[in-house]
């Protein structure tokens, strides 16, 4: 094990306070019984902190239904994906075909395409073909955008893969199905779970272009809360982001218990 | 009938044929090498046995049936890859166990047979690790006990020697030699080296571009090399071009003894003679003399180097506990005349 020296430990607490200072001040502030954005008192411990900004959310209906609508936008549009982009990185990764080289750069193209055009060009595709508001047609335009981030992991899972595996599983008496489903899935399974994660936490976080493209029974959390913040700034918004926040550390604790981060997303430990 | 047969069996990829028109029968429980240099198309002549490559032409029999056409996953034949290509998330136990499962075999007869078979590669004490906790000899064990478990009709090894450092490749030679006797597995080896395929085939496939040059016993390959090129490639061989002149070979105006050859009076010829069939003795009393150029110790042997009127030579003399002359001494050569062959086939 590779021991830090004093300046690199200095500066690596650093970096990570760097980016955990705003998470814990949202946090804080959360729990401020004032009308603003201000930090709880310290001194009063009881007085000074509150639920009253906790409790306000649930008052706010359009809230909860727009986080359950944001979480099912992205678990759906996270799988479709996956199931996509497997098929399309074996394909890239092991085809000789005319177009391979555009395919894979066409699969790729959403992440170079700033969300705010996609957002118009969407919103004007869905009036075109009589679509707008409908949510199977915003979870197609979520797949579009994540695409991208699940290809490129499987894609990598399947760099340096040694194909004389499945040529072993083959030759044991596995058919080709056998072969993906014993062999060839476990041993990319790191990419695609992290693709998954990676694929969820972006649809789940995307706001730019969903402002366009939801109606006001699919207004997902992010689209809400901007919605909301435009109009007025009061410290509900710091409670709904505290409660995302603890929920994201609950889920990685969940899967963390359950099958090891490090095994999921890194592979083999 | 041999037990595996290949008929006129050719590979072409575009321009270039990598397998042309090869003939061979492997007798049940042979261990036969298909040995060459890179690219002489053994590999791909196994990867056809295997069903990994298709044929462009010619047919592969085993046992009297076809089974040019048939998938590798109908095959049942066991495979040992270069790079032992385990499962990296299964254990050692479901490594080996893989084959039976996909042939439905009941989990306690399973677990036997797998047991079975990791006491034979000598690996019971790892059923449960996983192949990357193992050594480089120990991953090729697994390799061979996940071949052999399923009890294939032939076994086939590419290079299955090559990624292991000498002693061990050594080691792993007698190890794969034991098991192959104890379970009387046809097997055919793929190697380029020529060590490794003398000293555990029964008989050895020599192949050059695509063809099958000879097929021999490894002692019958080592001491009649069909050609110049199997002469070089299997073992060292001096090679000193001369005549036939009154039944002994004359080269560079020095008469030699040799083995008789059916060649006429005068003819130009390639003489060979293996570096250890050559005596070193002292200067005057030998056939020809010449000076050491160069000596090398190689713990069991010392490789000399003599320059002779004939050509420069190479010598390789058992150690036997003695030093031998040093580079700059004069000395002479000796050989039994059948040591001084004419190359064939050139």
């Amino acid at each position: 094990m590779l021991k830090n020296g004093p300046v690199s430990l200095l500066f690596h607490s650093l970096v990570v306070g760097f980016v955990l200072a705003p998470l814990v001040v949202i946090c804080l502030v959360a729990f401020t019984p004032e009308n603003t954005l201000s930090m709880p008192k310290f001194l009063t411990p009881w007085n000074g902190f509150s639920l009253r900004w906790f409790r306000a959310i649930f008052e706010h209906p359009d809230f909860t239904a727009s986080f359950w609508n944001s979480l099912l936008l992205a678990t759906l549009s996270a799988s479709i994906a996956v199931a996509l982009s497997v098929p399309a990185a074996l394909a890239i990764d092991r085809m000789e075909f005319p177009g391979r080289a555009s395919l894979n750069a066409l699969f790729l193209s959403p992440l170079i395409i700033p969300h705010l055009v996609l957002g118009v060009a969407f919103l004007r595709l869905f009036a075109l073909i009589g679509a707008t508001g409908s949510f199977p047609w915003l979870v197609a335009s979520h797949v579009i955008i994540i695409t991208p981030y699940v290809l490129r992991l499987v894609l990598a899972a399947l760099s340096g893969f040694d194909r004389s595996i499945e040529a072993a599983a083959l030759t044991l008496g596995a058919g080709p199905g056998t072969v993906f489903r014993r062999v060839t899935a476990p041993m990319i399974l790191p990419g695609i779970t992290g693709g998954w994660l990676l694929a969820f936490i972006n649809s789940f976080d995307e706001l730019t272009m969903s402002i366009f493209v939801t109606s006001p029974q699919t207004v997902t959390l992010p689209v809400r809360m901007y919605m909301y913040a435009t109009e007025s700034i009061d410290p509900m918004m710091a409670a709904v982001s505290a409660l995302m926040i603890a929920l994201t550390a609950i889920a990685m604790l969940v899967l963390d218990r359950a099958f090891g981060l490090d095994k999921i997303l890194v592979g083999q430990k | 009938m041999a037990f595996l047969a290949l008929r006129s069996l050719s590979k072409v990829f575009g321009d270039f044929a990598a397998v042309r028109d090869v003939d061979l029968g492997v007798e049940k429980g042979e261990f036969v090498s298909l040995l060459g240099p890179s690219g002489c198309g053994k590999t791909t002549t196994l990867q056809m046995i295997a069903g990994l490559a298709e044929p462009t032409a010619g047919t592969i029999l085993l046992d009297g049936r076809d089974i040019t056409n048939e998938k590798p996953n109908k095959r049942g034949l066991g495979i040992v890859f270069q790079s032992y290509a385990l499962f990296p998330h299964m254990s050692v136990a479901e490594n080996v166990a893989f084959g039976l499962e996909m042939r439905g075999v009941n989990r306690a007869e399973r677990e036997a047979r797998v047991k079975a078979m990791l006491q034979l590669v000598r690996l019971s004490e790892m059923a449960e690790r996983y192949p990357r906790q193992l050594s480089g000899g120990q991953r090729q064990r697994v390799a061979i006990a996940r071949a052999l478990v399923i009890a294939p009709p032939v076994l086939l090894l590419d290079e299955p020697l090559s990624n292991l450092d000498a002693k061990l490749r050594e080691e792993m030679q007698f190890e794969l030699s034991r098991i192959q006797r104890s379970t009387g597995t046809t097997t055919i080896m793929v190697t380029h080296d020529q060590s490794e395929a003398l000293s555990i085939s029964d008989r050895v496939v020599v192949m050059e571009a695509g063809r099958m040059t000879q097929i021999d016993a490894p002692f019958h390959l080592y001491e009649n090399p069909a050609n110049a090129f199997i002469s070089s490639f299997v073992g060292k061989m001096n090679r000193l071009e001369g005549q036939m002149r009154g039944g002994a070979a004359v080269i560079a105006g020095i008469t030699l003894p040799c083995a008789p050859a059916g060649l006429s009076e005068g003819t130009a010829a390639t003489f060979t003679i293996r570096p250890e069939k050559i005596a070193l003795c002292a200067a005057g009393q030998g056939l020809i003399d010449g000076t050491i150029t160069s000596r090398f110790f190689l713990g069991n042997t010392w490789l000399m180097q003599v320059e002779t009127l004939a050509g420069s030579l190479a010598v390789s003399l058992p150690n036997q506990g003695e030093e031998p002359p040093r580079p700059g001494s004069p000395v002479a050569l000796d050989w039994p005349a059948s040591a001084l062959r004419v190359e064939e086939g050139g």
